[in-house]
């Protein structure tokens, strides 16, 4: 015994004779590598085990079906969110509150219906910018949008449009005629910008419009009029550099059919008016969207009563958790036309949470979101994945050199690890290549990326989604939009950071992440996608609040994860 | 200890990096950096198990379904058939109400008896009906059903041998 003690010990003692300055610097080394280690550990963004299962499954499916896929918000059981859970100035804080509708968001733009009281901050009322092209940045006084949207709508009541087509590009007076349609009464079919005037015609007459605001010059007046016989109002609305001219003009040979009013003018005529809206309490009427592939494409007409964009509302506020909502101190910058419903529903999102939102006309499916946000700095941004492919295609081609690809490499750990990068000495030794986005560098902190359910958008894959949170440095979230369901189908896990690893190499488009909270998801057999005991797939059937109809099937084949993501197949 | 290892190598000649504990030391920051740089494996939580399939059944089908064999445990209340395998030790074999076990369980429960006079023999007749039944009784059975429902899953539905949902049901399989 002593003897192995003994020769144990002699052994010891030769290896450590040895020592020198070196080794001595070896333990330092370690040392140094040890320390820095515990000191930059952190804790991932969210629980890595939530991410590893994001949708619920119903404990029992149909036969030729697969099992009901919910939100972890609205757990089976309980009833999916169906609005806005308005509550009334002084209720308390536990009530349930009603679903509301447009004019609710617009009250609380206004102020009439405060914040709730977690989200203290801001009780008046709420700002709204609008950005021309180069020029300045203005603000648009809330108590002038309120006359404006008296003015206009009770114009158009009187007249008795009951479908009234807007052709505008995303402005204030789209917002405008938004909410004079829910205080007023009439209905109105949000047309997308920039068509053919065929087309233009051919959707009018679709959906039996009546009145039509648009931007003067952009339609011509002979041949709506003679293409829609319909048509009984126009009202022009014209830039402050045309409005030496006089629109109101009908050309000959139309008789007294057509009214033809400009929008600045009946503002003017009519500025001393009450400033209340009417306070009826009959349920205002659809909102018409329009869902085009591209401008000039076939078009299929869809109705979206005001629940169902309410119920899309209240879902998207809460899909974020607490502490990542939409606040007053955030800026609002919708990228993507209105006439879209997630990219409409995430500005009444913003309205309603009181922050500022930037109105910006350059906006649409394949804009540059540098050009777009170029005198501003957004916090959040929304765009169209042809937007997010060109920003992605753009930096990536600028992405030059080994240190950037090194410094894009340690980011790109650092997300994986589930933690999203910030800025440290390491970073500002060395920064990785980054989207010029806005005024103020890194002031982004919200990307929402919106694909076009069977609209051939084109796909991002998780790696492109990666790449986009290092370039723009900040969170970005990838939602599946459909036709007939208002706001999205799905939506990322807002720190979901993952790069898809169980991705097969077929399908390029990165996973959708769990259903909204006003939706459930299912999937039903096809011929050539059938559900099993192992995995689920088929087509994509959405049930909810937030569905024209109630209950719609996508034409789209999905499955979902292992991670029970919604993903296509 | 040995005298001769406690003296250090001669100062005038450099100091060699390669000694033993340097290597050992070398080595150990290797596996150190190697462990630190290596790509986790995302976590992953095991599968759920699969969602029961909703199944039409006729009280032939619904009878095997009582505990024995390894097979769950249903039994089946005005026409709805419930998972009661989590109230394995009332409803399974052995257990007192493990007469209800793959039956329609709707008169016992509304009689408050187990006996087997309140099963129906004949399994390929028509289901029991509950039209003599008196309101205490239908109401014990509403809340036998409500009980039910809120605790146990409902994975199909009972229905005569020779009715139209049968034979429906079984062209779909």
């Amino acid at each position: 015994m002593a003897g192995i003690i003994g020769q144990l010990d002699a052994a010891i003692g030769n290896l450590l004779s040895g020592w020198n300055a070196y080794s001595t610097l070896l333990v330092a080394g370690i040392l140094g590598f040890v320390g820095w280690v515990v000191y930059d550990t952190q804790d991932a963004d969210t629980h890595p085990l939530l991410l590893a299962r994001q949708a619920q499954a119903s404990y029992v499916r149909q036969p030729r079906e697969s099992a009901i896929f919910r939100s972890p918000e609205t757990p089976h059981g309980y009833p999916l969110k169906t609005g806005l859970a308005v509550k009334p100035p002084g209720a308390p804080m536990y009530t349930a509150g009603r679903d509301g509708d447009l004019r609710d968001i617009w009250r609380r733009v206004t102020g009439e219906i405060p914040l709730e009281k977690n989200n203290a901050g801001s009780t008046g009322p709420g700002k709204i910018l609008t950005v021309f092209g180069k020029e300045d940045v203005t603000e648009h006084s809330i108590s002038d949008l309120s006359k404006e949207i008296g003015v206009i709508g009770k114009h158009l009541k009187d007249h008795g449009a009951k479908r009234v087509a807007v052709y505008l590009p995303n402005s204030i007076e789209f917002l405008v005629a938004l909410f004079a349609g829910a205080f007023y009464g009439f209905s109105p079919v949000l047309i997308p910008y920039n068509q053919p005037h065929a087309v233009v015609i051919d959707l009018l007459l679709q959906t039996g419009a009546d009145a039509l605001i648009a931007e003067a010059g952009s339609v011509p007046l002979a041949e709506v009029s003679k293409g829609v016989p319909g048509l009984r109002q126009v009202i022009w609305t014209v830039e402050k550099t045309s409005r030496h001219m006089d629109w109101n003009e009908v050309p000959e040979g139309f008789g007294g059919k057509i009214d033809v009013s400009v929008w600045h003018e009946l503002v003017q005529d009519n500025k001393t008016g009450a400033a209340e809206l009417p306070q009826s309490p009959a349920q205002p009427p659809n909102i018409v969207f329009i869902w085009q592939e591209a401008v000039g494409k076939p078009a299929e007409i869809v109705k979206f009563t005001q629940q169902n964009i309410t119920a899309a509302t209240g879902a998207l506020i809460s899909a974020l958790p607490g502490a990542q909502r939409i606040n007053p101190s955030d800026t609002f910058l919708p990228a993507d036309s209105f006439t879209h419903s997630y990219t409409l529903c995430l500005t009444l999102t913003a309205l309603f949470s009181h922050a500022t939102v930037i109105v910006n006309s350059v906006a649409g499916p394949g804009i540059d979101l540098t050009l777009a946000s170029r005198k501003i700095a957004p916090t959040i941004a929304v765009v169209s994945a042809e937007t997010a492919l060109k920003l992605h295609q753009s930096t990536t081609v600028s992405l030059t050199g080994s240190l950037k690809k090194l410094a894009h490499y340690l980011e790109t750990r650092m997300l994986t690890s589930g933690r999203l990068p910030t800025d440290s000495l390491l970073t500002r030794l060395n920064a990785p290549t980054r989207a010029a986005i806005g005024t103020t560098p890194g002031k982004l902190r919200l990307l929402f990326v919106s694909e076009r359910a069977g609209q051939n958008t084109p796909p991002l894959t998780s790696e492109d989604l990666s790449d986009l949170r290092v370039y723009s440095s900040a969170r970005v979230i990838y939602a599946l939009s459909a036709a007939r369901v208002a706001g999205a189908v799905a939506q990322t896990n807002i720190y979901d950071y993952r790069r898809g690893s169980s991705t097969p190499p077929s399908q390029k488009h990165s996973h959708f992440g769990a259903p909204l909270s006003c939706v459930e998801v299912r999937l039903r057999d096809t011929a050539a996608h059938k559900t099993t005991d192992e995995h689920s797939a088929g087509e994509i059937v959405v049930t909810g609040a937030s569905v024209a109809g109630g209950e719609t099937a996508l034409g789209i084949n999905g499955t979902f994860r292992e991670d029970h993501t919604l993903a296509y197949v | 200890m040995a005298d001769s290892s406690s003296l250090p190598p001669a100062t005038g000649a450099a100091a060699s990096p390669v000694t033993p504990i340097n290597l050992v030391l070398l080595s150990l920051f290797v596996v150190l950096v190697y462990l630190r740089l290596k790509p986790a494996k995302p976590q992953t939580l095991p599968r759920a198990p699969p969602a029961t399939v909703f199944r039409t059944f006729t009280p032939p089908e619904l009878f095997p379904y009582n505990g024995q064999n390894g097979m769950p445990v249903y039994l089946a209340v005005r026409g709805r058939v419930f998972d009661v395998t989590a109230g394995r030790n009332f409803y399974g074999p052995g257990g007192p109400y493990a007469n209800f076990a793959g039956h329609d369980a709707s008169r016992g429960l509304a009689s408050g008896s187990f006996d087997e006079d309140m099963l129906t023999e004949d399994l390929d007749g028509p289901l029991d009906t509950l039209t003599n039944l008196d309101n205490e009784q239908l109401e014990a059975l509403q809340g036998w059903e409500e009980r039910f429902s809120e605790k146990y899953l409902v994975v199909g539905k009972l229905v005569p041998v020779g009715s139209d949902e049968a034979k429906a049901a079984a062209a779909l399989q």
